[in-house]
């Protein structure tokens, strides 16, 4: 291929390539930055210490808050994979235009264009009558109820994951074990389940962020005892937002990436080229 | 056995089907029933001992439509913004850059898109403030002369949600981009077609896939953010599903609500089956125009 280095088209797609970067990181970087403010209010900086992190450390209530998230985010993301694999592997080995296969996909397509803001207004009455009418007292359960939500919000992407990862791949190695007169279990834990593995781990992934990141749905779902993170930040909103808030997001941030890491890792070592890896990320 | 396969695929699936009836398609049920209903007394948020189609009169009346307007309007200008920005973006990334640095550049995309969205909300909140960082870079430079007015304007709203839904814009571009084979440009340059008319007559029509998700991708969950608003556009950055929340919260008006909830849902659906058509029309008149087949399926 013929290289033009010095054309201005290119020159231009650089410098606007660059700036958009910047404009991409720029709030991330004055969080980071504003993290070490030891003011009181997170937008008017003081100076540099800190004081934020060993308060934020020393707040039960960020604590609290933190700690659901992960606790949820852990839990939505076991539940829905679990679910997300059993419907990925159904979709991706369903006869070509079974009908059943339509409808589930068209249902769970559904659920992904529908706003949360409607998840959130359509689960809070259900929720309310399984555990009032319904005597289902288990849905009062703050944390419950949150790995409900979180579970539905990312059982389709899941579901779409592991479909996508398994359509590639060859679907005889599969009946050559059923001729090898190995049973369904036996089948789906030797062959499938390795085969998927790489879809899977996305999903859990992409199904545990989307989780932290929760905000509109959880608000309308949680009980007191149980705010997520992002619910607590959410509140603070209209009382003032400190610099905790740009602490505690700081460490979660190094700790999303350091899970990015090691998913691009690990799906690299399965043998993707970067591209599949960043298709098999975003569901592509 | 093929027969015995395909049973046992489809009852695979049953968990999922029991989960989305139960949690998801029941709720909604409820919703769409409870949008036929009426709010009897201040004390009960819904009836339906009479059912008729009301409250989707006060829907059409009330201020649920100048909100949805108004709503529609940042999405569509946010939608718009954002594929400006992410074609050339991408296509840079993609074609331009040296692919051993392309996993890098992705994954830094990735970064934002991995970062809580209702803090990075917030880095904008900080940034433009009247005593904030925007407002005294630009006083240092001469461009504004006193604080920045920017905070809790439909300007800022517009501004964050471009930025919030822009990697999600520039994905889907990446990979169809990526996938284009270099050598049909090459071709069009040979056969004597212009950077330009290569560009919209061989890159932009295998690109229509990518286009269209996109555009879907950055929508459709727009209509329904008001996080954005509510971070950066103060009481004056209401969005439309702000109104829908305060009928469930505090106004505690669930017919009126849910009425609401059954409305911008349609208009959602109705969205995907319109750009659906349209990505289907213009690839049928972009096939047709191009007279030749390059023979790449998307």
């Amino acid at each position: 291929m013929r290289r033009e280095r010095r054309d201005p088209v290119d020159l231009l797609l650089a410098v606007f390539g660059v700036l958009v970067f910047v404009f991409l990181f720029l709030p991330i970087l004055v969080i980071v930055v504003y993290s070490f403010n030891t003011g009181r209010l997170l937008g008017a900086w003081d100076s540099f210490g800190f004081a934020a992190y060993s308060r934020a450390w020393n707040n039960p209530v960020i604590g609290d808050a933190v700690r659901t998230s992960l606790v949820t985010g852990v839990l939505a993301s076991l539940v829905s994979t679990t679910l997300g694999t059993i419907g990925g592997v159904a979709l991706a080995r369903a006869r070509p235009g079974a009908r059943w296969a339509g409808v589930l996909t068209a249902l769970l397509a559904v659920t992904l264009i529908t706003p949360e803001v409607i998840d959130g207004i359509s689960i809070l009455p259900w929720l309310v009558t399984l555990g009032t009418d319904g005597g289902l007292s288990i849905v009062n359960n703050g944390m419950v109820r949150l790995v409900i939500v979180h579970t539905s919000l990312a059982l389709a992407v899941v579901t779409f994951i592991v479909r996508a990862r398994l359509r590639g791949m060859d679907e005889q190695i599969e009946e050559a074990a059923a001729d090898l007169y190995a049973n369904p279990w036996n089948r789906f834990r030797q062959i499938t389940l390795p085969l998927a593995w790489p879809g899977i781990f996305a999903g859990a992934l992409m199904a545990f962020t989307l989780s932290l990141d929760n905000t509109i749905v959880a608000s309308f779902v949680q009980v007191p005892g149980y705010t997520p993170w992002p619910v607590y930040v959410f509140g603070t909103l209209k009382v003032g937002l400190r610099p905790e808030i740009a602490a505690v997001s700081t460490v979660l941030l190094l700790l999303t990436l350091a899970a990015l890491a090691v998913v691009w890792a690990v799906l690299r070592r399965s043998g993707d080229d970067n591209t599949s890896v960043a298709a098999t990320l975003t569901g592509g | 056995m093929a027969r015995r396969t395909q049973r046992t695929t489809a009852s695979l699936s049953f968990p999922v089907w029991a989960w989305l009836v139960f949690f998801v398609f029941t709720p909604l049920a409820l919703v769409v029933w409870y949008s036929f209903g009426y709010k009897p007394d201040l004390f009960t948020a819904v009836s339906t001992d009479q059912l008729s189609f009301d409250r989707y009169g006060e829907v059409l009346d009330g201020v649920f439509m100048p909100m949805f307007w108004a709503t529609l309007r940042i999405a569509l200008t946010g939608t718009l913004l954002c594929l400006l920005v992410a074609v050339p973006f991408a296509y840079w990334m993609a074609v331009k850059v040296d692919p051993r640095w392309r996993p890098l550049l992705l994954a830094l995309v990735l970064v934002p898109f991995w970062t809580n969205f209702l803090v990075r909300t917030i880095g904008w909140q900080v940034i433009l403030a009247p005593s904030g960082m925007a407002s005294d870079v630009l006083n240092a430079i001469g461009i504004l002369d006193g604080p920045l007015d920017i905070l809790y304007t439909r300007g800022a709203v517009q501004l964050g949600v471009v930025y919030n839904y822009l990697p999600l814009m520039i994905l889907p571009l990446y990979v169809v981009f990526e996938r284009l084979d270099p050598s049909q440009r090459e071709a069009s340059r040979d056969l004597g077609a212009g950077r330009w008319r290569t560009f919209f007559s061989v890159t932009v029509p295998d690109a229509l896939p990518g286009i269209a998700s996109g555009c879907l991708l950055v929508f459709i969950p727009l209509m329904g953010d008001y996080l954005t608003a509510s971070v950066l556009g103060g009481a004056r950055g209401t969005m439309v599903g702000q109104i829908v929340a305060r009928q469930f919260t505090s106004a505690q008006n669930w017919a009126l609500g849910a009425a609401m909830a059954v409305t911008l849902m349609a208009f959602v659906l109705l969205t995907v089956l319109i750009v659906a058509a349209l990505f289907l029309l213009v690839r049928a008149v972009v096939r047709r125009a191009r007279h030749l087949d390059l023979g790449v399926s998307p």
